[in-house]
């Protein structure tokens, strides 16, 4: 039912279902009115029928036997023998009279009613009415074969009136549904365009004051809400990095003026270098809260150009083949599929070194990291997995969140926490995803990401690149 | 050589005044864009070392006056705004180099210098240094006349620590040289890359070459 997700469907249908149902109905109460109409009608003609007949019967009918009935009715009952039925007769006694073209059959016979409709052998359907005539039981009927045929001839009329009602009111009530939710569509559209970089734009508010524009201009109030907000974390970042950089950079002065400067006893030497040294830390962390209010603020543009990421690769996996081998691990690398991604060689270059000093400080001694990277069905994915003990599945989940931190830190883990966070802003902001698994043998961590490709038909896939430490 | 330093942080200012004076520099200190134009008019700068945050305006448009009126001395952006829009900003409008906030009296000297030499001296293809000779032009380096084989990262880093000769170079200058973004700080590569290069000259050498300043950088013995 993904369609009648649509509130335009859903007022469609429901639009026209209550206007063909109710013209059903309507179409109904006709049908019986019109039925009993004809009926009495039919019942007018029988008892008309019965008049002409005792007019017949003369006055002393009483006395009558069923030879003379026959002679004094006969014609009467041949001229109408096209349209009735008729019967009389004087209960338990063998007087009668039976119309010809009843050919021995009798009229049907409902108790205790003086009309009714009933199926007659070989007639069909037929109208009965019993008239009073003491002593005599007079019954005539007329076939309805004709009402029959009026009834069906209007059902069929009805319906092909519903079929068309069913077909107009679904027009209607899409047209309705169209003019009724334009404004939401124009609210939709405007919602989608205001981004970043243009938080001022507003939905246009008629002056009417109706619920479609009282909606308007509460998501108007939430857009002002937003862009104060936007632009105070905007402010905060240039603000911030100007307050808290001018005194950094002047306690850093001051310990290199100390260091310098001499007379130091090497105890106190080694307090001002660790100071220095945290120094670098805290204006690292610094810079990439910064870096992650800007992300989220979507303030960083990305100089992003359409680029074979093979060569690049080629030249990261360098600097991570020093990397892993100066720590006694061994990192080896692939690359498959040629196509043209568009991403800046400076983040992902600092999301891959990010992962790659990540799965280094995991690993056990002489572990091995493998990056695996696949281009091709216009993704571009890099997955790097470590052999160490790897994460839970509620470690892995949490591992991009801000300061999150498993296992125990490395003295060489220069890393605040933010790494990741800052990894999957900048996946992100590429168009792709970041995520982790569990290593392919249940053992390690997998990090991947994908980033989406433009894929040109008629290249041919590169063969298998493949390079590997030591 | 003549310094104007244009800063409003009066701390900074002085303690950069008195920092440039004791490597010989002559330096000037204002604290606004209005005395900075003034200083300017009065007397002839070698270089100006400039804060983009002033109390009168954007040192931007500091710099873009300057350049339009035919100033041409260097300009050293000093800025803690530290993102690369704001970096091509500054040298778009004529600054002529970038050094973010917080830095370190080395990095600031070694900026200096190499703004100073880009106006002066001819480039050497030929760097020689205690035995170790560095061609720039054919990418070799020979110790002792013998030939030694360095990767491109490690004859890179040589060559900056060659064109500097015996300064301290801070991590963030090197990382900046090597991969034109000093978020490679964050991770040891530098160190990695740096015991690699000491390993094999001191290896050709037969004596340490290299110093390791904790804190700061490395220096070159």
């Amino acid at each position: 039912m993904t369609m009648m997700r649509s509130i335009g469907v859903r007022l469609t249908f429901w639009y026209a279902l209550a206007s063909t149902v109710t013209l059903a109905i309507l179409f109904l109460v006709g049908y019986q009115l019109l039925e009993s109409r004809l009926t009495h009608g039919l019942d007018q003609l029988n008892e008309a029928e019965f008049r002409q007949l005792k007019a017949h019967l003369g006055p002393d009918y009483k006395t009558l036997n069923s030879k003379i009935m026959d002679d004094r009715l006969r014609d009467v009952s041949e001229s109408g023998s096209v349209l009735f039925y008729i019967s009389i007769e004087i209960p338990n006694s063998d007087v009668r009279f039976n119309s010809r073209n009843l050919k021995g059959r009798h009229i049907p016979d409902v108790k205790g009613k003086r009309a009714y409709s009933a199926t007659m052998p070989g007639a069909g359907e037929v109208r009965a009415d019993e008239f009073l005539l003491p002593p005599f039981d007079v019954a005539i009927a007329t076939s309805s074969r004709s009402i029959r045929d009026g009834m069906r001839e209007y059902t069929d009329v009805c319906l092909a009136l519903l079929a068309a009602m069913l077909v107009v009111s679904l027009a209607i009530g899409l047209g309705l549904s169209r003019l009724i939710l334009r404004p939401v569509r124009l609210i939709r559209e405007t919602a989608n365009r205001i981004g970043s970089d243009n938080l001022s734009e507003r939905i246009p508010v008629s002056d009417v004051s109706d619920e479609i524009s009282d909606l308007a201009r509460l998501l108007n109030q939430t857009f002002d809400r937003l862009e104060s907000a936007f632009d105070q974390v905007r402010r905060f970042s240039d603000e911030a990095s100007h307050e808290l950089k001018t005194p950094l950079s002047l306690i850093r002065l001051h310990a290199e003026k100390m260091l310098r400067d001499g007379d130091l006893s090497p105890v106190q030497i080694e307090a001002v270098v660790v100071q220095i040294e945290e120094l670098a830390r805290l204006n690292q962390i610094i810079d990439e809260l910064l870096f992650l209010s800007r992300a989220e603020a979507k303030a960083i543009g990305l100089k992003l150009a359409y680029d074979d990421p093979g060569k690049f690769l080629d030249v990261f996996a360098q600097d991570a083949v020093a990397l892993a081998e100066h720590s006694g691990r061994r990192f080896t690398y692939s690359h498959a599929g040629c196509d043209e991604v568009a991403f800046e060689e400076k983040w992902i270059r600092q999301v891959l070194l990010n992962v790659v000093t990540n799965a280094i400080n995991a690993s056990p001694r002489a572990g091995r990291i493998v990056m695996t990277s696949t281009l091709g069905a216009g993704l571009w994915r890099v997955s790097i997995e470590d052999e160490g003990p790897g994460l839970t599945g509620d470690q892995r989940e949490r591992i991009f969140e801000r300061f999150v931190r498993f296992g125990a830190p490395s003295s060489s883990d220069r890393g605040s926490g933010l790494g990741l966070t800052i990894s999957r802003s900048i996946i992100q902001l590429h168009g792709g995803r970041i995520f982790a698994e569990a290593g392919t043998e249940g053992c390690g961590l997998r990090v991947t990401f994908e980033i989406p490709a433009r894929t040109r038909p008629g290249r041919r896939r590169a063969p298998l690149r493949q390079s590997r430490a030591a | 050589m003549k310094v104007l330093i244009v800063e409003d942080e009066a701390r900074l200012g002085i303690f950069l005044r008195q920092a440039l004076s004791e490597h010989a520099h002559t330096a000037n200190w204002v604290q606004t864009c209005a005395e900075a134009a003034n200083a300017l008019v009065e007397t002839k700068y070698d270089l100006v070392v400039l804060d983009l945050n002033l109390p009168d305006g954007d040192g931007l448009d500091l710099v873009r006056e300057w350049r339009a009126s035919g100033f041409t001395e260097p300009v050293l952006i000093l800025s803690a705004r530290d993102s690369l829009e704001d970096r091509i900003k500054g040298l778009d409008v004529g600054a002529d180099d970038y050094l973010p906030k917080p830095f370190s009296v080395e990095e600031l000297l070694a900026k200096m210098r190499a703004l100073l030499r880009r106006q002066s001296v001819v480039k050497q293809s030929l760097l020689e240094r205690n035995g170790i000779r560095l061609d720039l032009l054919g990418h070799t380096v020979h110790v002792n006349d013998g030939a030694i084989d360095l990767t491109g990262r490690e004859y890179a880093l040589l060559e900056i620590f060659m064109q500097n000769g015996g300064r301290v170079l801070t991590r963030t200058l090197i990382s900046e040289k090597i991969w034109s973004s000093h978020y490679d700080v964050d991770t040891n590569l530098l160190d990695v890359y740096m015991s690699r290069l000491r390993a094999k000259m001191e290896g050709a050498l037969g004596r340490p070459v290299f110093k390791t300043v904790r804190g700061i950088g490395y220096q070159m013995l």
